[in-house]
C-alpha cells in the first residue's frame, strides 16, 4: 500500500487483515510441523532430512524455524528475462506487479479458423505463443494444450519446441519429469549462451504440481530437484479442489495449498539457496453437482486473493489463477467469468496470473479467449493503476481558466493528459449506432475473433538464434531415439 | 408389505446410515426374503438417487451418504445372498491409472456400483498397465473402469488397453474410462467401450455394458 508515494498511489486493496494472515500463516506452519506431508521420493527425503526436517517413513514433517529460514532465503524481486533481450518482455516480478499469460495442458484446443473443439497438435503451440507475442497484456507464454500428434511421452518437448521459436516472451514450461525437463532446458540453454549464462539471465520457468492433499508425487519432487539444480525459477503449486481434495472453506484450501507449496519451498531453497520461488496454484471449488473444478466460479478469485496476500506476506511471489471459463464457448459466460478473476488478480497483485484462455474448466484451450481476455486485463490495469493526486492533476489552474460554462478540449492540460489517463479499448466498440452498423453489426465475439486472425497473418516474433535452432534439432532427435529404445 | 420397501427406499434417499441396517432385519424379521429387500427397497432409493442427482436436486456430499447407507443395508444382507446364488449383477475391477494418484471419483463409482450390485474389486490408484491385466486373469470381471484426473497420464489409459490387447484378453472384458479430461472422442480414439462423464453416469454405464454382455 504506497499512498505515500508522490508518483503513482494506485489501488489499495486489502482482503484480508494482519491478524488473519497471521493466523493463516501459523496455520500452514502447524500443517507442516504437525501433520507433515508424504514425499515420495528417496533423495528428496535425504536432502530434507539433512537440513532439518522430520523423516518418518515417508512422511516429512518440518520444523517452524525450518520453514520461516526457507522463506526468508527464497527472493520477493527478481527477474526473468526475454530471449532476445528485448527488454520490454522481461519480467520483473515484485511487489505491485501483476502479469498474465495462459496456461498448460487442456487436451482440447479451438481451431482459430473453423471455430471447432478438437484435439490439440504440435502447430497450436505455434499459433499460441505468436499470438502471445503480439497482444499487448500477456507477459508469458503457456501452450494451452497437449500435444496429441507425436509420440505421447514427447508432448512437452515439442511444445516447448514450438512455442520458444515464436515468442520471445518468458515461457513457463512443465514436463512429465527428469528427461523432458532436460530436453526442454537444453534448448533454453541454447539461447541463453550457455548455462552460466543461463543463471544470470533465466529465460524461463519451470512448473512441478504435486497432489492434493499433502503429497509430494515422484515426478514433482523429480522436476523440482532438476530445476533447482540447474538454477531454473520454480513453480511448486497445487491444485486442490475445496471440498473435494482441500478443506471446503477457504481459509483451510488456502493453508492446504501453502503448506504443499513449502514442503517444495524447503527443498529447493537446501539444494539451490535464493532459488526463485512461487507458492500458490489453482485454488477453487469443487462443484458439488458438476463434479468439476470450477474454473468460472468466484471463489476461485476469493481463494486466489486470499493466497496472493499470504504470500506476499511471507515474503514470496505468488502463481495465479485467472482469465479462465467454464463456458464451452466464447461467450458472455466466459467473458464474466475471466473479466472478473482477471480484474481480481490485477487487484490483489498476482505476480504470474496463469489459465488465461482456458475454457470448459481446462479441458479446451483457447487463444481467442486469451485475446478477449487481453482487453479485460488492459481495463483492469487502468483501474489498480489508481489516481495520481498531485497539485497538477488537480486542476485547479484549468479550471480556474475555463470558468462556469467552458470547456476542456482546447486546454494545454487535457492535451497533456488524455492520452495517458484514458484507456483506449483495442476490442470493445464505442461507435455510435450507424457507425456499427456500416463496420458489418459485429458483436465482440467477431472483433476476437478477426483480431486473432489478424495476429496470426501478420505478427513476425523475432528470431531465435541459429545454434539454438540446431539445439531444437538435436534434442528432438535425441528424444525420440530415447523413446524407441525405452518401448 | 410394500411400506417397508418405501421405508428403505426412503432411508437410502435421506443418506440415513443408521437407520437402513435397523430397517433390513426388521424386513427379514417380517419374512422378506434378501433378494427382494435388495430390488425393491435399496435399489428403489439409489436409482432415486441417480435421477435427483442427474437433475441437480441432490449433491454430490448426499450422493455419498446415500451409497454409505446402501452399502450398510448390503452388508446385513451379504451372507443371506451369498448363499441364495445371487449375490452380483455383474464384476468389475477398477483402477487409477498409472502416474495418478486421484481417486475420488473412482471411489465413488465403486460405491455406486456396489450400490447397482457389483462386486467391485478395487486395485487403487497409480496401477501399472500389468496389474490391470493381472486382475482381468484373477478376476475375470465383466468391466475394466479406468479413471484419470490429469490431462498429463490420461494416456496411460491408452497404454493399459494395448497390454490388455497384447495379453489376448480384450475380448472377455468391456473397458470404460473416465475422469475430469477424458471425453467420448478420446474414448473412442484409445478403444474403449464407452465413457462416463461423472460417478453416476459411469455406474449407468456398467449397467448399461452389463446388459450388453
Amino acid at each position: 500500500m504506497r499512498t505515500n508515494y508522490r508518483i503513482n498511489s494506485g489501488v489499495r486493496f486489502e482482503m484480508l487483515s494482519q491478524d488473519q494472515l497471521q493466523t493463516l500463516f501459523d496455520g500452514v506452519l502447524h500443517v507442516l510441523e504437525n501433520i507433515g506431508l508424504e514425499v515420495h521420493h528417496d533423495e528428496a527425503r535425504d536432502i530434507l532430512k539433512k537440513t532439518g526436517a522430520w523423516v518418518e517413513g515417508n512422511r516429512v514433517r518440518i520444523p517452524q524455524y525450518l520453514v520461516k529460514r526457507s522463506l526468508e532465503m527464497a527472493p520477493r524481486s527478481f527477474t526473468i528475462y526475454a530471449r532476445d533481450g528485448n527488454s520490454k518482455h522481461d519480467i520483473h516480478i515484485g511487489p505491485g506487479r501483476a502479469h498474465f499469460g495462459p496456461g498448460p495442458t487442456p487436451p482440447n484446443f479451438t481451431d482459430v479458423e473453423t471455430l471447432e473443439r478438437r484435439p490439440y497438435v504440435k502447430d497450436d503451440a505455434r499459433v499460441v505463443a505468436t499470438v502471445v507475442d503480439a497482444l499487448p497484456n500477456i507477459d508469458f507464454c503457456e501452450s494451452l494444450g497437449t500435444v496429441s500428434d507425436v509420440h505421447p511421452d514427447l508432448a512437452a518437448s515439442y511444445e516447448f519446441a514450438e512455442m520458444f521459436p515464436n515468442t520471445s516472451k518468458p515461457i513457463v514450461a512443465w514436463s512429465y519429469g527428469w528427461d523432458d525437463s532436460e530436453d526442454i532446458h537444453k534448448i533454453a540453454v541454447a539461447e541463453a549462451g550457455g548455462q552460466e549464462a543461463f543463471e544470470k539471465r533465466p529465460n524461463y520457468v519451470h512448473y512441478c504440481e504435486p497432489l492434493s492433499p499433502l503429497v509430494s508425487t515422484f515426478e514433482a519432487v523429480d522436476k523440482l530437484i532438476f530445476a533447482a539444480r540447474n538454477r531454473v525459477p520454480l513453480i511448486f503449486t497445487p491444485c486442490p479442489l475445496a471440498g473435494g481434495t482441500a478443506p471446503v472453506t477457504a481459509a483451510g484450501i488456502i493453508i492446504q495449498a501453502a503448506a504443499e507449496s513449502w514442503m517444495g519451498l524447503t527443498l529447493a531453497q537446501a539444494i539451490q539457496p535464493g532459488l526463485p520461488f512461487f507458492m500458490g496454484g489453482v485454488l477453487s471449488v469443487m462443484d458439488m453437482n458438476a463434479m468439476i473444478l470450477s474454473y468460472g466460479a468466484p471463489e476461485l478469485s476469493l481463494m486466489m486473493a486470499g493466497a496472493t496476500e499470504l504470500a506476499h506476506y511471507a515474503g514470496i511471489p505468488l502463481w495465479q489463477t485467472g482469465g479462465c471459463t467454464d463456458s464451452k464457448v466464447l461467450d458472455e459466460q466466459a467473458a464474466l467469468e475471466g473479466s472478473i478473476s482477471c480484474f481480481f488478480s490485477a487487484l490483489s497483485g498476482g505476480d504470474l496470473c496463469h489459465d488465461v484462455g482456458y475454457t470448459e474448466s481446462g479441458i479446451t484451450g483457447s487463444i481467442l479467449q486469451t485475446v478477449m481476455m487481453d482487453e479485460a486485463i488492459g481495463y483492469s490495469r487502468r483501474i489498480t493503476r489508481g489516481i495520481e493526486v498531485n497539485e497538477d492533476t488537480l486542476a485547479t489552474d484549468a479550471i480556474h481558466n475555463v470558468g462556469p460554462n467552458g470547456h476542456y478540449l482546447y486546454e494545454e492540460h487535457t492535451h497533456r493528459y488524455y492520452k495517458t489517463e484514458f484507456w483506449y479499448p483495442n476490442l470493445c466498440d464505442r461507435h455510435n449506432y450507424e457507425e456499427w452498423e456500416e463496420e458489418g453489426k459485429k458483436p465482440m465475439r467477431d472483433r476476437v475473433i478477426e483480431r486473432t486472425r489478424d495476429i496470426l497473418s501478420s505478427h513476425k516474433p523475432s528470431a531465435i538464434k541459429p545454434q539454438t535452432q540446431t539445439a531444437i534439432k538435436e534434442v528432438l532427435e535425441a528424444a525420440e531415439s530415447r523413446v524407441k529404445n525405452q518401448q | 408389505m410394500s411400506e417397508i420397501y418405501e421405508q428403505l427406499a426412503t432411508g437410502i434417499l435421506e443418506g440415513n446410515v443408521p437407520k437402513i441396517p435397523e430397517l433390513v432385519q426388521k424386513a427379514l424379521d417380517d419374512g422378506l426374503k434378501a433378494d427382494d429387500i435388495l430390488s425393491n427397497g435399496l435399489v428403489v432409493g439409489m436409482n432415486e438417487v441417480g435421477v435427483r442427482f442427474k437433475s441437480g436436486a441432490m449433491f454430490i456430499p448426499e450422493v455419498l451418504k446415500s451409497a454409505q447407507a446402501m452399502h450398510a443395508g448390503q452388508e446385513v444382507l451379504r451372507q443371506l445372498l451369498a448363499e441364495s446364488g445371487s449375490a452380483f449383477s455383474g464384476k468389475i475391477v477398477l483402477g487409477t491409472v498409472k502416474g495418478d494418484l486421484h481417486d475420488i471419483g473412482k471411489n465413488l463409482v465403486g460405491m455406486l456400483c456396489e450400490g447397482a450390485g457389483f462386486e467391485v474389486i478395487d486395485l487403487g490408484f497409480n496401477v501399472e498397465p500389468e496389474k490391470f491385466t493381472e486382475a482381468i486373469k484373477n478376476h475375470q470381471p465383466d468391466i475394466v473402469g479406468m479413471s484419470a484426473l490429469l490431462t498429463t497420464t490420461m494416456r496411460a489409459m491408452g497404454y493399459t488397453i494395448k497390454a490388455i490387447e497384447e495379453a489376448g484378453l480384450r475380448d472377455k472384458v468391456k473397458v470404460m474410462v473416465g475422469g475430469a479430461p477424458v471425453d467420448s472422442d478420446f474414448a473412442e480414439r484409445i478403444g474403449a467401450d464407452g465413457y462416463g462423464h461423472n460417478a453416476v453416469s459411469g455406474s449407468e454405464l456398467a449397467k448399461k455394458l452389463i446388459g450388453a454382455a
